[in-house]
């Protein structure tokens, strides 16, 4: 960190935050910045945001329209009746998660909250998931940033919103008392059971996506777990699932959906019941193939797509040396000198290309920036709505499609179009960018035709690309 | 094939694929000049997982009804194909292929990846390797080398099955603005220093100034059709922009271009179907509803100045399901599965199959439809018959280690 204050400051804001109109405010101590940010996010921007509660309502809603279908008003269909259902809640949502991106005050912890949003995915995508994905990033992951990863795994893990998008609300134990139940009554009935046993989803993806990293070893470290495994942790699973109003102050657990007896995952006896869950959550929490999982996609996250071997192995002794604890990890990764390079690494996604933008637009002269998801959904990544348990990627090349850079042009030339003509690009860009920015880029925004272009240019200059 | 290629270029599209890019500079284009023969090749993707013993349930095995239960009891009729086999009643425009030679549905068919996780399967799956994360680039990418044959993404990033030496484009709809000429050209100059954002837009300009394909562009679904098509029976959701089924249009009006692409891959999602399969309003359902007016989209498109007879469409998925359900009325992630070769130039109207059985004592691990065809095999039958790609550059850079792989005879 031998750079000079201006660059690391300039470093500090745009790769580890989410980007800053000026850099006065950090220049004397870049570091001691993002320190002093360490800890749970801020309560989320907006009023009046759906809790799980409301959402379950909604969805309980959802189900009581579905089975009126029968008796829909003619000329209704059950598409018409349903559209729009969860359209409010939905755009709650999407609004509140970039303004609290955009107006915060800690990005570093911002960043970090759009980071294991993104690790533990929850999507829109899923329709099983809609009306609760606001409410999971609000409730299970931003309290949680700043604490021993077991506690955040355990929130993520035991939310509605993930018990029904990994599918574990209808995954029942084979020798359960709902299964023994339903076998009964649908002999009975002379129709298929409709619940007959284990569905493993969330059980792989816990395993492969949130904790050990996949088995067979991606670059990423080998997590060495089998089928077996999968198996027995779906069964310490089942039974944690969320009734039809979700109540408070309850687990979300039902005994008659449990599969009976002990379970053996990765080589442990766990016992029957609600509590085993936990455990197996903090044996995983404190495995060192997790220390190491976690330790590369942050590397890859702040510094590089594929980061240095050396920074990933400090970062995964900083959370064995402190058995998860997040903030330590943090620290390690700041107090990092490969982290300060001055080559910058990172392309941003789109959501972080546009909450940047915002966040220069915005702030800067105080003009009102419309807070618009659905420009972000045009560049290609719709907000809260991840295609996959995977999430988004942190590799520049899935985002680096000439059809994705095309559509920033496009978002650029919008956004310029609507503010360029308010602002100076040319001074914007020095305060924002200090010594990052390039003589070509200078060059290009000086010779601009108008106010628009200049502004079009700064955003789409390397230099506010990448990070 | 390569003496028009700017040695630029080839540089800037080294720093593009970076660590990932596996073979030397000096190796020449594998494929033939596909631009010249006019062939053309489709790869679609089921992301997700397809069950195929939905799509093609095997109702005439003896295992079948027990192992699949309510999965096996369909609303309308399965459309009988060969053999004990049938096709799931949605793929109505598919079964219309089969009848006129022009589909082959090869099923047990799986890739040399035996565990069940998406993710490392569909990186197998593109990347053409054995194990996941082996390979950085993918085979098609290799495939078409860095000669003047391209691919293109009808989609706004790149899939790693294209990735390769040579530039590909992608496309998607846009509901944005378009920048004017003088912005995207003061962007390329502040781009001098930076090759790959450079590379990316400079390939995103040749797509986008082309004239009639930005007038299309513009207006979404709304674009006119080829001469000749007849109008689907896709619903309002299938006709969004951005939908299979535009994206399908969209890639016949690429690839019918004299100069077109000569590969395009589109992906469809939808198919990780845990629960409620059978569901008619369900994710399945209406994603083998998509999945077939997509695909009767991409021959309308193509069958007009006979570019289908000159086409061979691969659709291949990362593993199949279990063949038994599991306890929520879906399917949890198998292992061998089923695919769909069809096109013009395709011998369709067969079913090919090695087939294991549905018994448990058959199934894999006693769970899984056992793979008896290698998908690579499906693939390198197509790249060397179709494609021309040679014999050795498919046993090595393509497919490396594939030699004991022998390609399936697929084409009329």
């Amino acid at each position: 960190m031998s750079n000079a204050p201006a660059l690391q400051a300039a470093i500090a804001a745009h790769r580890f935050g989410l980007g800053e109109p000026t850099l006065e405010p950090l220049r004397n101590d870049p570091q001691g910045w993002l320190l002093a940010q360490i800890g749970p996010a801020d309560p989320a921007r907006g009023s009046d945001l759906p809790t799980t509660r409301d959402g379950l309502r909604l969805i309980a809603a959802e189900r009581d329209k579905r089975a009126a279908a029968r008796n829909l008003p003619p000329g209704t269909t059950l598409e018409q009746s349903l559209a729009g259902h969860y359209r409010e809640s939905t755009l709650a949502d999407a609004r509140s998660h970039v303004a609290s991106a955009t107006l915060t005050a800690r990005p570093l912890m911002e960043r970090l909250q759009l980071f294991w949003a993104n690790h533990f995915t929850v999507s829109l995508v899923k329709g099983s998931a809609r009306g609760l994905v606001g409410a999971f990033e609000r409730e299970a992951i931003r309290p949680n940033i700043a604490g021993p990863f077991e506690a955040l795994l355990v929130a993520a893990t035991t939310h509605p919103a993930m018990l029904r998008y990994l599918d574990n609300v209808q995954s029942a134990g084979p020798q359960s008392t709902v299964v023994g139940r339903e076998r009964r009554r649908a002999l009975r009935a002379g129709e298929p059971a409709r619940v007959t046993g284990i569905n493993e989803n969330l059980a792989r993806e816990v395993l492969e996506l949130h904790t050990l990293g996949a088995a067979s070893g991606r670059g990423d470290p080998a997590g060495g777990y089998a089928q077996a495994d999968v198996t027995a942790f779906a069964a310490v699973l089942s039974g944690w699932r969320v009734g039809r109003d979700g109540a408070d102050g309850e687990l979300p657990f039902d005994p008659n959906w449990h599969e009976p007896g002990q379970k053996r995952v990765l080589g442990k006896t766990y016992p029957e019941g609600p509590d085993a869950l936990r455990q197996v959550l903090k044996d995983l929490a404190l495995h060192p193939a997790t220390a190491r999982f976690i330790a590369t996609k942050l590397a890859r996250h702040v510094v590089a797509d594929e980061p240095p071997p050396a920074l990933i192995d400090r970062l995964a002794a900083a959370y064995r040396r402190g058995d998860g604890d997040l903030p330590t990890v943090y620290r390690e990764l700041v107090r990092s000198p490969e982290a300060w390079a001055p080559e910058q690494r990172k392309l941003k996604t789109p959501e972080e290309f546009v909450i940047s933008s915002l966040r220069l637009l915005g702030t800067t002269e105080r003009q009102p920036v419309r807070i618009d998801g659905a420009g972000i959904g045009a560049l290609g990544q719709r907000v809260l709505a991840a295609p996959s348990p995977a999430g988004w990627s942190d590799r520049a090349d899935d985002w680096l499609g000439p059809d994705a850079v095309w559509k920033r042009v496009e978002w650029s030339t919008r956004t310029a179009d609507r503010l360029g003509g308010l602002l100076d690009a040319r001074a914007l860009a020095e305060r924002s960018l200090g010594p990052l920015l390039g003589d070509a880029t200078r060059t290009q925004i000086e010779r601009a035709a108008d106010g628009p272009q200049a502004l079009a240019l700064l955003l789409m200059a390397p230099e506010f690309q990448r990070r | 094939m390569t003496p028009s290629i700017d040695p630029r270029r080839r540089f800037v599209v080294g720093a593009f694929l970076g660590a990932g890019a596996l073979l030397p500079w000096s190796t020449l284009s594998l494929a033939a000049s596909g631009n010249a023969s006019g062939r053309r090749f489709v790869l679609v993707i089921l992301r997700g997982g397809m069950d195929g013993l939905s799509a093609v349930p095997a109702i005439g095995d003896p295992s079948f009804e027990a192992a699949r239960a309510a999965l096996g009891r369909f609303a309308t009729p399965p459309l009988a194909l060969d053999g004990p086999f049938a096709l799931h009643p949605q793929l109505v425009q598919a079964h219309a292929m089969y009848g006129r030679g022009e589909l082959a549905v090869v099923h047990a068919v799986g890739l040399p990846y035996r565990e069940r996780s998406h993710f490392d399967a569909q990186q197998v799956l593109e990347s053409g390797g054995v194990r996941p994360y082996e390979l950085g680039s993918g085979w098609l990418g290799r495939a078409l080398g860095d000669g003047p044959a391209r691919g293109i993404a009808l989609n706004t990033a790149v899939p790693l099955v294209l990735r390769g030496r040579a530039p590909v484009d992608t496309w998607a709809p846009s509901v944005l603005p378009e920048p004017s000429a003088d912005l995207v050209a003061r962007i390329e100059r502040m781009y001098a220093g930076d090759p790959v954002l450079a590379t990316a837009l400079a390939r995103a300009k040749a797509l986008h100034l082309d004239g009639a394909l930005t007038e299309m562009a513009r207006g979404g679904d709304s674009a006119p059709m080829t001469p000749g098509t007849t109008s689907l029976p896709a619903g309002a959701a299938s006709a969004r922009p951005g939908s299979f089924t535009v994206l399908a249009r969209r890639a016949a009006e690429f690839l019918v271009k004299p100069d077109g692409p000569q590969a395009a891959v589109l992906e469809i999602g939808g198919w990780d179907t845990h629960a409620n399969q059978a569901n008619p309003n369900g994710a399945f359902v209406a994603a083998l509803r998509q999945l077939d007016a997509g695909l009767a989209a991409l021959r309308d498109g193509l069958a007009g100045d006979g570019t289908w007879k000159r086409t061979v469409v691969v659709v291949a998925t990362e593993f199949g399901r279990e063949v038994a359900i599991n306890g929520t009325q879906g399917t949890d992630h198998g292992t061998g599965g089923a695919a769909f070769v069809l096109g013009g130039a395709v011998k369709g109207g067969r079913v090919i199959a090695d087939w294991p059985g549905l018994a448990k004592k058959d199934r894999f691990e006693g769970r899984d439809l056992r793979t008896t065809t290698d998908l690579r095999a499906v693939l390198k039958g197509v790249l060397a018959d179709h494609l021309e790609v040679a014999g050795t550059a498919l046993d090595g850079e393509v497919f490396p280690d594939s030699a004991a792989v022998r390609p399936l005879a697929l084409l009329a």
